[in-house]
């Protein structure tokens, strides 16, 4: 347990404040859930990878500077200190990444992540169905072999990043006759492959942002399948840890949404309650917790170990961590909250916030079945329905 | 930069955690109960385990050991619900005597001789004390006097205090909801554990939360004790408040789950219970700790935002 900075450590976040400082855009950008704020948005993953920021974890030859996991938080800190905006990558980045890093070839590895970590190709997941979302082993999209390639049949849905992104990654059902976890293959695609169409599905900020994925017989070559035919739910259940366990949300998004609700609230002092005051305290306590917990995490790994199920204790936490900040905002905010804009024309964030914290605890999960695997793999409880 | 425990710690855990669990069990505490509350043989069997000795310096006989350590041991002894003053003498009294250069008792704390804790402004009783003023807690295994002696008004006192506390509401809490969980996969209703219901999944899982993110808190808080870092005091009261959170959920989560066998003596999870309320209240309430937490984090004296996770 040691909790102290190298000198090496220090000059590294010195570095990333003053490139964070001269490069991150002083204006906010438009929403990246509409064409003109995403093409902002990869305008800016450009930008962040012309100062080779795309993903610092990863090796040099894949586009990355070769750090550890603690450099990696000091610049995800360090990131949002600077007000950094949302990552239109994420998916691409924060999942799908690691998640080749670990189940992909070489030659995968060379092709998909260099231009991930440029910004030149910006990726969608394609998890949901509608009929399998908290059910994800309930998958019915088809991928049927056809020499070297897959030929895939069905629809996805939720795909968040999908209105707009040039490539996903989801699961096919490549085995007919399989049932629930078997017989899923994990497959990379060109969202602009012939036989793909995308209906975007306008969000309850009246944004469109997430997609249906409808698949016509579409011709995928066989090299775009990650690890091996029937092996889609290991890999799924790997990114899906990634997601929950450590990288999509990284503790400083929370802690600087802790700070300025610590300001607001002081800005609201006088004619705020005790109860309120409280809510404000006790959310830089919980983005403070959060941020620990990830330091150990991160020490975990670093150490050889693995994120398990507790990853799910995780995504509880966060998600509701950051509807609670908003909603304690937006009761600060009183007669202003319900403002699109303020007054001085600046847009209501805590509102934006306050909306996208309410998908937090359904995406990646939702929090009911976080809380079903918290009791059934960590607790030990017993299994419900069919497993 | 390394948010672990080294493997010498975590096998120290360990060891006594094993030692707990096969010498100290609920038929022990009940025993303590219908007889005399404290028992020598279990204080020579900590001694005999060298942990009256983990902070006293080695050139003083004694372990040589940090505060990181005592709240790793700390925590144990909340799961094993030690009636024994253990933590107060050896982890909250020596320790601040230590710091003040009073190192005069050095032997007899090492060798379980001393068995009296430093009293304190913020608790008006004392606990495992001496005087002639008895007055019974809820906590049928803790033994509190009234007008203690020789008090002492030292924040630093308080502050270790409540750090060991929290350490061992982290274990209260560790306890607790392994007792609502193993009840809750024996008992049947309706033709199933009731385990198996997510009515009742889900809540132990909201207590598997709090007690997760409350842990990592309390580390940081022993750590920047051990390390004497200035904003320390407030990292205490941070993990007061969420140990006190965690265990004060768990509890009520966990008398739920047994049912009306909950509200019964026969249950073991009463003493659990009974403890977290104490220690809760003692070394200063949530409320008197949120309130420097307060202080800091609004008043602007301690260094917020996600640059300053370990400031």
């Amino acid at each position: 347990m040691h909790l102290h900075y190298t000198p090496e450590q220090d000059a590294f976040r010195a570095e990333v404040r003053a490139w964070m400082e001269a490069h991150v855009p002083k204006e906010p950008l438009i929403t990246l859930e509409c064409r003109e704020g995403y093409d902002q948005h990869v305008v800016w993953e450009r930008t962040l990878a012309s100062g080779n920021w795309g993903m610092v974890t990863w090796p040099e030859e894949f586009g990355g500077r070769g750090l550890d996991l603690i450099q990696w938080l000091i610049f995800e800190e360090e990131y949002f200190r600077a007000g950094g905006p949302n990552r239109a990558n994420q998916n691409g980045i924060f999942l799908l990444g690691p998640t080749i890093m670990e189940f992909g070839t070489e030659e995968q590895k060379k092709r998909f992540l260099p231009p991930m970590a440029r910004g030149e190709v910006i990726w969608a997941q394609a998890w949901s169905e509608p009929g399998a979302g908290s059910d994800m082993a309930a998958i019915s999209s088809k991928a049927v072999r056809d020499g070297d390639h897959y030929i895939i049949s069905g629809q996805k849905t939720w795909s968040s990043r999908a209105a707009f992104a040039d490539w996903g990654f989801g699961m096919f059902r490549t085995d007919p006759d399989s049932k629930r976890h078997k017989g899923l293959t994990f497959i990379l695609f060109d969202l602009n492959t012939p036989g793909i169409s995308r209906r975007p599905i306008r969000q309850l900020h009246g944004e469109t942002g997430f997609a249906e994925l409808f698949f016509d017989e579409v011709r995928v070559p066989v090299e775009n399948c990650l690890a091996g035919e029937g092996e889609g739910w290991n890999v799924a259940m790997a990114t899906a840890g990634f997601e929950r366990g450590l990288m999509l949300r990284s503790p400083g998004r929370f802690q600087a949404t802790a700070k300025r609700l610590v300001e607001l609230y002081l800005k609201h002092e006088v004619e705020a309650s005790p109860a309120t005051r409280e809510a404000v305290v006790q959310a830089w306590g919980a983005a403070q917790a959060y941020a620990y917990n990830t330091y150990a995490v991160a020490a975990k790994i670093m150490g050889g170990g693995k994120i398990g199920a507790e990853a799910s204790l995780n995504k509880i936490f966060w998600s509701e961590l950051d509807r609670s900040m908003h909603r304690t905002a937006m009761q600060l905010l009183g007669a202003h909250a319900e403002l699109k804009r303020f007054d001085n024309g600046n847009v209501n964030q805590w509102l934006e916030g306050y909306i996208f914290s309410l998908s937090g605890p359904i995406y990646a999960g939702s929090n009911e079945v976080q809380r079903n695997i918290t009791a059934e793999r960590l607790l030990g409880l017993p299994r419900i329905g069919a497993g | 930069m390394d948010f672990r425990f080294t493997e010498d710690q975590l096998t120290l855990t360990e060891s006594v955690r094993d030692y707990l669990a096969g010498t100290h069990g609920p038929e022990v505490l009940r025993r303590l109960d219908a007889g005399d509350k404290r028992d020598p043989a279990i204080w020579q069997g900590l001694v005999d385990m060298g942990l009256t000795a983990l902070l006293v310096p080695e050139d003083q006989g004694g372990l040589g050991l940090g505060l990181v350590d005592a709240a790793l041991i700390a925590t144990e002894c909340g799961r094993a619900c030690l009636a024994e003053p253990l933590v107060e003498v050896a982890y909250v009294t020596w320790p601040w005597l230590l710091s003040r250069g009073e190192l005069g008792d050095a032997e007899a704390f090492a060798l379980g001789e001393r068995t009296m804790p430093q009293a304190h402004v913020i608790n008006p009783y004392w606990s495992d004390g001496v005087g002639l003023g008895e007055t019974p807690s809820v906590d049928p295994l803790r033994l509190l006097y009234d007008n203690p002696l020789g008090i002492s008004d030292d924040p630093h006192l308080l502050n270790l205090g409540a750090l060991m506390s929290a350490a061992q509401l982290i274990g209260l809490a560790d306890a607790m909801l392994t007792q609502a969980t193993e009840y809750a996969k024996i008992r049947t209703q309706f033709g199933q554990p009731i385990g198996a219901f997510q009515a009742i999944k889900h809540q132990l899982a909201s207590c598997a939360v709090a007690i997760e993110f409350a842990r990592p808190v309390v580390w940081r808080a022993a750590a920047a004790m051990q390390d004497g870092i200035e904003s320390a005091p407030v990292h205490v009261s941070h993990a007061k408040v969420v140990a006190t959170d965690a265990a004060m959920l768990t509890a009520e989560t966990a008398i739920q789950v047994h049912g009306a066998m909950g509200y019964t003596y026969e249950v073991d999870l009463h003493f659990w219970m009974k403890r977290s309320w104490a220690l809760a209240g003692a070394w200063g309430s949530r409320a008197f700790h949120l309130k420097r937490v307060d202080a800091a984090v609004l008043g602007g004296t301690l260094e917020i935002g996600p640059q300053a996770t370990f400031a």
